[in-house]
């Protein structure tokens, strides 16, 4: 219990020190929040006026930019580590690991929180969908594809932070790993938005909890050994 | 200004001649690129003592103070500090040893205050508030402890980062170039943790080029050439030749532990 005690005190301080760096700095948030918006619009100019047809798309649309975007932000939330030998200091604390990952990935769950939900908004305004009318389980999609992202994100940004090549290697890495939870949260968005006729948002949503879980043990399990320098 | 006494918070040390060495070492080896950065020391430190680590850039004194610190990991050979093997029980040496790099490991948009929470946090410092302005006093940061430390310089980087170490409770302190950077003022600072560690029974290595400050308070020099022990000299320390010659040609694997 006290090592419980502990590891959340760790995983706390890791991820308010982050945000503060972030609110601070403003770089992620920002920046993230710019591209979802140009991605969407992207989309939306690619897909043509027809309403019917972007309203069809707009759950693509919607973890598409959540994805790219997150990528960003999990990428930018890793370079503070790398402030002046930061990341090394980081590894030198006498703390379990997995708290640390634990804070990296609360503070990127924060982000990709907030991301979600005003990438979720957009999509509503720009592409006339009904979000008001399934607010719920729409809202319960997002926290969990974006825990998804987060947990995923978190891991191979500390795979990547010591790369020269990182803003190219993330995405390499990270985009096949999030097939499922893409495939998920778009089907789970789907259903919410056209009133779950055929019964499968509870699969859907269970497919993202199940690909959190075995996401967030590994990230936890393995992610001190990317802070080991050789 | 630093307070003329520094507030320094070991583990209850006991006295030197009852604690197991501070450092021991056996043939430790560290390769970068195949390449021997330190290349077979056998040392052996009595806790307690402080100790400058001497020779020439490229000699190993970096290297070493990072494998000990379980920055980086040994290509080959042993070490124990405080009687813990750094590489089976890599945690429980954490606990015990306070590092300063030539990096100084803090976040640019945090300021010197919120650096020093963020390392009371982690590093579990009891009363950590009152501590971190104790150690922001101590080090000289008092006035300017609400700005960035994007826009100190890099000796009041290093203001912080000796204030990183006040907070923890080490009984091992490895310091790198701590004098460099440092005005006159910052340099005094460090005579003064210098002697306060000592005073309480803390281990200090501290490599740099010359010893010229260092001398009053000096136990002992290992001076180290091309990655061995070339010379020591003073109290409390005892070195061997490597048992095993280096070759970077071989595996490591193939060379015996």
């Amino acid at each position: 219990m006290s090592n419980l005690r502990t590891e959340a005190r760790v995983a706390l301080a890791v991820a308010r020190k982050d945000a503060v760096a972030e609110l601070r700095g403003r770089h992620a948030t920002v920046s993230t929040l710019f591209f979802a918006a140009v991605v969407l619009l992207l989309f939306g100019f690619a897909l043509g006026p027809d309403a019917a047809r972007l309203a069809a798309a707009a759950p693509g649309m919607l973890w598409l930019a959540v994805v790219f975007a997150g990528i960003l932000a999990v990428n930018r939330l890793h370079l503070l580590e790398t402030d002046d030998g930061a990341l090394e200091q980081l590894a030198l604390y006498p703390v379990s690991r997995r708290a640390i990952y634990a804070g990296k990935a609360l503070g990127g769950f924060a982000v990709m929180l907030l991301l979600g939900v005003v990438v979720l908004g957009t999509v509503g305004v720009l592409f006339a969908v009904d979000i008001a009318g399934a607010w719920l389980p729409l809202l319960v999609t997002v926290v969990l594809g974006a825990a998804g992202v987060a947990a995923v994100g978190t891991f191979y940004a500390g795979v990547t932070v010591r790369l020269r090549a990182r803003e190219v290697m993330l995405p390499l890495l990270m985009l096949p790993v999030l097939a499922p939870l893409l495939l998920g949260a778009v089907k789970a968005t789907s259903a919410a938005l056209t009133g779950d006729p055929f019964g499968e948002l509870g699969a859907w949503l269970q497919l993202l909890v199940a690909f959190d879980i075995i996401m967030v043990v590994a990230g936890a399990a393995t992610y001190g050994y990317l802070l080991e320098d050789g | 200004m630093p307070q003329t006494t520094i507030y320094v918070s070991p583990r209850s040390l006991g006295a030197p001649d009852t604690r197991p060495p501070a450092v021991a070492t056996t043939d430790l080896a560290r390769l970068f690129a195949g390449s021997p950065a330190l290349a077979g020391v056998s040392l052996r430190v009595d806790a307690g003592r402080t100790v400058a680590l001497l020779g020439p850039n490229g000699a190993g004194k970096t290297t070493l103070l990072r494998l000990l610190a379980t920055a980086i990991r040994p290509s080959y050979g042993r070490a124990r500090v405080d009687g813990l093997d750094l590489d089976r029980e890599a945690a429980l040496v954490r606990e015990r040893v306070a590092y300063l790099s030539h990096a100084t490991g803090l976040y640019d948009d945090l300021s010197a205050r919120e650096n020093l929470r963020f390392a009371a946090a982690m590093l579990g410092t009891p009363d950590a508030a009152s501590r971190v302005e104790r150690a922001l006093a101590d080090v000289g940061l008092a006035v300017r402890a609400d700005d960035r430390v994007r826009d100190f310089s890099a000796g009041m980087r290093k203001r912080v980062a000796l204030g990183r170490i006040l907070l923890g409770s080490a009984s091992l302190v490895l310091l790198d170039e701590p004098y460099a950077a440092l005005d006159d003022d910052g340099m005094r600072l460090v005579d003064q943790l210098l002697i306060a560690w000592r005073q309480v029974g803390v281990t200090v290595l501290v490599a740099s080029h010359s010893t010229e400050r260092l001398d009053a308070v000096l136990d002992g020099r290992v001076t180290l050439e091309r990655g061995l022990v070339a010379e020591t000299s003073g109290q409390g320390i005892l070195s061997a030749p490597p048992s095993l010659p280096i070759d970077p040609r071989r595996p490591v694997t193939e060379m015996a532990r």
